[in-house]
């Protein structure tokens, strides 16, 4: 139930988006359709890689909570192309790494296959390997920190605190 | 503007004109319409209302697509802005676009303008320290610039009206160097900052850790609520625009008050070309105004002109306003105008831990921190460099989730908190000695969109500010060290001049004019029912954020004016 609110007011909020006067949007690269730039493979492994990160449990995980939409919109918008071509090939060399081992796709894998496969890659030699995981990591960390259910039912972000009291007992 | 018709110089006729619409622009505008005057506000910018256009203020942070971060073709097409801490996904709309409004270093100067109505009142860090007497002595004092016109004694009972109607937090700290004022409840300090402003009043009889005075309204009065104004609700989102009025702005308080009284007429998409000088009646007669709509000239005319273009712009205005009585600007016969131009030195920061008080945090959040008032040089000069730095001080409780897993590990590991260490943070705010050589002067062959010359910035450190951030360094480190603060370290950010937004004169004050510009009543020597009250008015620039000096300034020449017209000296 949680998570049906959680989506009805996800897609409250790009509609706000799509809202801002011109003046205002002027300054984002905001549209209302998505417009990635992996191809549907890679976007499909980015989904498992995230949700393998940060699995579904007893809460959502990753990939229920869409931070591989926002881990590809990051990585479009905000860092110079050869980042994005380098977090491109890395899903495909994650990928190919994967069918190589067991046959399958990275999306295909067991949940152990795939965090062995992602094991690998953080602590491999090959810099452009580490360097994948770690973008990709750090990425879906702020992702699902930030996303709303996180922020809602977790660590719960308030709008409002109305409050400061400078020195308070830390609660155990 | 739908009753606007341009074809009657009638209907372009008004009692007063204000060029800008920010804190000065604003406070300017309030003044006049209260003494009942018809007056223009010309903002060269659009119009942004309280709370219907702030379109990002109640967005939630997962609303935003980057999360705060811009996109890199933003930060790319915008190297100035995008070096200002406030420049991020949720305020950009309120930054001017590099691209957009081009200007000449001759240094490199980081020139953070806002265009809009309410100008950079929505972005400022509403910090409001008064200047103590020290601070208008300081130039006669020390032998540098020239002598303020005016004393703490001139301006205070105006610092006073302000804080009153703005709405100033504060804490009555009784000392000389930092002055009280009108305060609304203080903010708290913290545990740890309490800790640090015991340990040095122990160790230092002449330095005061205090709580920042903020243009914050911690406790409504009636005069707030009869802006439309609510208490602070410590968000600290200030920079998308309050739909509370919990800070100030030009937008949430002095332009709808002026609105209310009937005598004021707000024209956004006018930029300013000149002021109209007339030989005859040996005043000003006018602003010649630039419609960004149809880029169309046109005239305005009134008695009074008030100029709150904001510093640099003012100075452009002033040097672009030519005529056979004033061939080099605006009341410029001394030839000083857009020299001495001065700032704040923000360079150097000290960070550090503290390990005590662990069993403590903070709860909600605060729009506000610590601050040092100026120790050094206070009474007389006692060092090699001239004058000296406020700072910032505030501490924070450090957390941290354990991010070393994958997987389930991992999402445990970000679902639970840990407390570090205290964290401890200063940040330097140094005074800057205006010079002759630091200025601002009209390109000779490039204009802009509107064919106004283009400003060309030519303002730079010296070596007293070398001097100065050594020692900011040295004494707030060992400031901290005998704290039992650990893990101290010093950084110099090495930011741009005008990366502070505190850029200041050009058109300054003083006794002479034969060396300034305008007189004590902010008025210039030379034509004088033009008034400037912005940053350029400013003969010494002090180490407290000047907003609230502007807006005490605006509202005392404005009172000057009005009595002068209706004695009719204008």
């Amino acid at each position: 139930m949680e998570r049906r609110i959680a989506l009805k007011s996800m897609a409250l909020a790009v509609g706000a988006l799509a809202n801002l006067p011109a003046w205002a949007s002027g300054w984002t690269k905001e549209s209302v359709v998505q417009t990635g730039f992996l191809s549907a493979d890679q976007a499909k492994n980015l989904t498992a890689i995230v949700e393998t990160m940060i699995p579904k449990t007893d809460t959502p995980g990753a990939g229920e909570l869409g931070v591989s939409d926002f881990v590809q919109k990051m990585v479009k918008d905000c860092y110079d192309s050869k980042t994005q071509t380098g977090f491109a090939s890395g899903i495909s060399n994650l990928d190919e790494q994967s069918v190589q081992k067991f046959g399958k796709s990275f999306a295909d894998s067991s949940k152990d296959q795939r965090l062995q496969l992602l094991k690998e890659f953080e602590a491999s030699s090959d810099p452009t390997q580490k360097g994948f995981f770690s973008l990709t990591k750090n990425l879906t960390i702020q992702g699902y920190m930030t996303s709303e259910y996180v922020m809602t039912n977790i660590t719960h972000y308030e709008m409002v605190p109305a409050r400061y009291h400078g020195c308070v007992p830390v609660k155990k | 503007m739908a009753n606007f018709n341009i074809d009657s110089k009638k209907d372009r006729t008004y009692d007063a004109i204000v060029i800008g619409s920010g804190i000065s622009g604003g406070w300017s505008a309030k003044e006049l319409t209260e003494k009942g005057l018809k007056t223009l506000v010309l903002e060269r910018g659009r119009d942004v209302q309280h709370i219907k256009d702030y379109p990002t203020t109640n967005m939630m942070p997962w609303e935003f697509p980057h999360r705060e971060k811009l996109p890199k073709e933003i930060t790319d097409a915008n190297p100035i802005a995008s070096r200002c801490y406030n420049f991020k996904e949720s305020s950009a709309h309120f930054f001017v676009k590099d691209n957009e409004h081009p200007y000449v270093q001759e240094k490199p100067f980081d020139w953070l303008r806002g265009y809009q109505v309410g100008g950079k009142s929505l972005l400022w860090a509403r910090q409001t320290q008064r200047w103590s007497k020290y601070d208008f002595e300081g130039p006669a004092r020390d032998k540098f610039a020239v002598e303020w016109p005016i004393s703490y004694d001139d301006i205070a009972p105006w610092y006073s009206h302000v804080e009153k109607f703005a709405g100033i937090t504060g804490n009555k700290d009784g000392l000389d160097s930092l002055p009280d004022g009108e305060f609304l409840k203080p903010h708290e300090l913290n545990c740890v900052e309490k800790y640090f402003k015991e340990q040095v009043s122990k160790q230092y009889k002449d330095r005061h850790i205090i709580i920042g005075r903020a243009a914050h309204i911690t406790d409504p009065q009636q005069i707030h609520l009869d802006q439309g104004r609510a208490k602070c609700q410590h968000r600290t989102i200030c920079e998308r625009g309050c739909p509370f009025g919990g800070y100030f702005s030009s937008n949430s308080s002095t332009i709808p008050w002026a609105m209310k009284t009937g005598n004021l007429t707000l024209r956004p998409h006018s930029v300013v070309h000149s002021i109209i000088y007339d030989d005859k009646k040996q005043k000003a007669s006018g602003v010649r105004v630039i419609d960004a709509t149809t880029n169309q000239m046109m005239e305005f005319y009134a008695d009074i002109i008030f100029v709150n273009a904001a510093a640099l712009n003012t100075n452009l205005v002033l040097m672009n306003s030519t005529s056979s009585r004033f061939p080099n600007g605006l009341g410029n016969d001394s030839g000083v105008l857009g020299k001495y131009v001065a700032f704040h030195n923000y360079r150097a920061s000290v960070s550090g831990e503290y390990e005590g008080f662990l069993d403590s945090t903070t709860d909600g959040r605060r729009p506000n921190g610590g601050y040092i008032p100026r120790f050094r040089n206070v009474y007389k000069q006692e060092t090699d460099f001239l004058r000296g730095y406020a700072a910032g001080f505030s501490a924070y409780r450090q957390t941290s989730n354990d991010r070393s897993g994958l997987g389930e590990s991992l999402k445990e590991g970000l679902q639970s908190t840990r407390y570090g260490n205290w964290g401890v943070g200063s940040h330097m705010m140094g005074e800057t000695i205006p010079k002759e050589s630091n200025y601002v002067a009209l390109d000779k062959t490039q204009k802009d969109a509107w064919g106004i010359p283009l400003l060309n910035i030519s303002v730079d450190y010296d070596d007293n500010d070398e001097k100065m951030i050594k020692d900011y360094v040295e004494q707030v480190s060992e400031m901290f060290t005998n704290a039992g603060f650990k893990n101290v370290k010093a950084h110099d950010g090495k930011r741009n001049p005008g990366n502070d937004i505190h850029e200041m004169g050009g058109v300054r004050m003083g006794k002479d004019p034969k060396t300034s510009l305008l007189n004590k009543w902010n008025q210039l020597h030379t034509c004088k029912n033009v008034f400037v009250t912005d940053g350029a008015c400013m003969t010494s620039t002090s180490t407290q954020n000047p907003s609230l000096t502007y807006m005490a300034l605006s509202a005392r020449a404005v009172d000057y004016a009005v009595k002068q017209m209706k004695a009719k000296n204008l």
